[in-house]
């Protein structure tokens, strides 16, 4: 794809932006304001969860550890050493990133499919011991001092996830990086070959995924003024950014915030009209991601850009060149 | 110290399941080289069936073996095609995918479990249960509970089974051959998809038996899975993966570590106890116990 209409899409993205910046000047309607900041959180979490999934290669379900050790460490930091917020939240995202460089090591020796097995029981068993420590109050979680500030968190989201959307768009899309985490998800071996240190791009992926989800925890914990283990380390944040991902369209940036918004929509409909019906939820999480899986491997987004394609090759025209992310990778390492 | 030898007979009789478990596990991997999410859930969904059939018909679980055997075989023999699509499809990482399926459909299974059956814990009611054996000489004296003693002989009987269905039928020379080469077998006359549906169904069905036992033994609820499939997954990391003969000292070993946590220490460590010795394996041999596998 000719940069120049990778440039476009930047400035649309850029225009998006600024028109959500200018959102809450002209609408004071508090509920309304409540859920675009947290639409804006899990476009976030989507996009983070994309830099392992869908650059790397490496389905990370322990995504919700960083969530929750960002959480935690702002929630601590601030009702037990009084810490002011920013630095609390600064402080949450270097202990994720600590904890990623944890993880990560032994975990990404393993295979595709182990990986995100063996994170997805990290993640519980985090989220076990956060269960059973009594610092972190336990099952009962922590309340933070309230600050009623709608227009306030909107702002910081804003501000996180906007950051997250470029910073990864300048790595991964405009940088070396990107082209050498697609190199590794392709084939390690080659990577190998190339003079790549695959273990070391993947550490690098996985400090560059936890580091704006561990951000995004830290402003939801000051936000919603209450966690507990099964809001911030519980599976249901991972499996919410996986659906967002998958059925958006993984490897690309603007796949999973098309996702975001579409599950986060029906996501906010159905706790408006169906929570009587709660285990409904999962069910249709599960379909959902199955059948997206089945009938649009390359998610929304790849369906909508085939579609064009199609339409816009004219009978006997040379075939379009594939999308950004898109192309096809034959084998997994 | 006086009940340190039960609690080490106890785990090597539950450990003897879990073998089950995880050689079913990596069969199918072995053939697909896709790990299924959903087998907690396999489990889990075989447990409510036998619990269900014997409070209807008021047989004992164990007769009823077969029969639920039988329904998941062909529950998962049916689903097989679709993940075969998606493995087999041309864009994007295919083997990722099949992977994101399975866990679609241990989200779904749950999800299902739980409106159908309820969040209560049950267990199942069988003649075994309350029996037991006793010995002692002196102050060192063991239990044998009938229904652990059952589940080992179970566990034998369905190795044995598999063993001879791998190694002495044409089936599992065809299962072995696909799991070397798939193309080459391809050529030599085996049929790729209904071997990978029918190791799917072996696969689903000898799950699903093992859930009523686990049922029997301990106790069955709707959100059980998820345990078990982390279960399945250390046993098999543990044991080296692709390395079969690793597996029954690794399920043991983790039966031990359930049984003697249960015992001296609080239950609600042992998935962090877990944990911490599968990260530990992992950081000093990544390749399992005995260094063998992939």
């Amino acid at each position: 794809m000719a940069p120049v209409s990778k440039d476009r899409r930047l400035l649309g993205a850029a225009v998006v932006c600024a028109a959500l910046f200018c959102v809450p000047l002209v609408l004071h309607d508090t509920f309304f304001l409540r859920v675009l900041t947290e639409a804006l959180m899990w476009i976030g979490l989507a996009l983070s969860f994309d830099v392992l999934a869908g650059y790397t290669g490496y389905l990370n379900f322990g995504h919700s550890a960083f969530f929750g050790i960002g959480a935690y460490t702002t929630a601590l930091l601030m009702m037990k050493a009084h810490w002011p917020f920013p630095l609390a939240l600064l402080a949450g995202a270097v202990a994720a990133a600590a904890g990623a460089l944890l993880i990560g090591l032994p975990t990404l020796r393993l295979r595709g499919a182990y990986f995100a097995i063996a994170t997805w029981a990290l993640a519980r068993a985090i989220q076990q011991f956060a269960l059973v420590s009594s610092f972190t109050g336990g099952p009962d979680g922590m309340r933070l001092t309230a600050y009623l500030n709608p227009q306030y968190f909107y702002f910081v989201m804003l501000a996180v996830t906007g950051g997250t959307f470029f910073g990864l768009w300048f790595l991964l899309e405009r940088a070396p990086f990107g082209l050498k985490l697609k190199a590794v998800r392709e084939d390690q071996e080659s990577a190998k070959a190339l003079g790549l240190n695959p273990t070391w791009l993947k550490l690098q992926a996985m400090v560059l995924a936890a580091l704006p989800t561990a951000l995004l925890g830290g402003v939801f914990a000051y936000w919603v003024t209450f966690i507990d283990p099964s809001s911030t380390l519980g599976d249901l944040v991972s499996d919410q950014a996986l659906v967002m991902v998958v059925f958006g369209g993984m490897g690309t940036l603007i796949g999973p915030v098309l996702g975001a918004v579409l599950m986060f929509a029906f996501k906010t409909l159905f706790w408006a009209y169906l929570s009587a019906y709660e285990v409904l939820y999962i069910i249709i999480l599960g379909a959902v991601i199955a059948l997206s899986v089945v009938f649009l491997p390359d998610g929304a987004l790849g369906f909508v850009l085939r579609r064009r394609r199609t339409r816009r090759q004219a009978p006997g025209a040379d075939p379009a060149p594939a999308g950004p992310g898109l192309a096809p990778s034959e084998k997994e390492a | 110290m006086e009940l340190m030898p039960q609690a080490l007979l106890d785990g090597i009789m539950l450990g003897a399941v879990y073998i089950i478990i995880a050689i079913a596990f990596s069969l199918v991997y072995g053939v697909m080289h896709v790990i299924d999410f959903a087998v907690g859930e396999w489990i889990m969904l075989g447990a409510f069936t036998g619990f269900h059939l014997t409070t209807w018909t008021r047989v004992d679980p164990f007769l009823l073996l077969p029969v639920v055997f039988i329904l998941f075989a062909g529950l998962g023999y049916l689903i097989q095609p679709l993940l075969q699509r998606v493995i087999s499809g041309h864009t994007g990482n295919p083997l990722l995918m099949g992977l994101v399926f399975t866990f679609g459909l241990s989200l779904m299974f749950r999800g299902l479990a739980q409106t159908l059956f309820g969040f209560y814990s049950h267990s199942i009611p069988s003649h075994f249960s309350t029996g037991s054996f006793f010995f002692q000489r002196g102050d060192f004296f063991l239990t044998v509970s009938t229904v652990r003693l059952a589940g080992l002989i179970y566990a034998g009987v369905i190795t044995a089974a598999l063993h001879y269905l791998l190694k002495y039928s044409d089936f599992g020379l065809g299962v072995r051959a696909l799991a070397q080469h798939k193309e080459a077998a391809g050529l030599m006359g085996v049929n790729n998809k209904r071997t990978s549906a029918s190791i799917y169904a072996v696969y689903t069905g000898t799950s699903a038996m093992t859930g009523v036992l686990i049922g029997t033994i301990l106790s069955v609820s709707a959100k059980m899975g998820p345990e078990y499939t982390i279960f399945a997954f250390f046993v098999v990391v543990l044991a080296g993966m692709g390395y079969l003969a690793g597996v029954p000292a690794a399920a043991l070993l983790l039966g031990i570590i359930q049984s003697v946590f249960l015992v001296y220490l609080d239950p609600g460590y042992t998935l962090l106890a877990v944990f911490a010795l599968l990260y530990l394996i992992l950081l000093v041999s990544p390749t399992g116990l005995f260094r063998k596998g992939v």
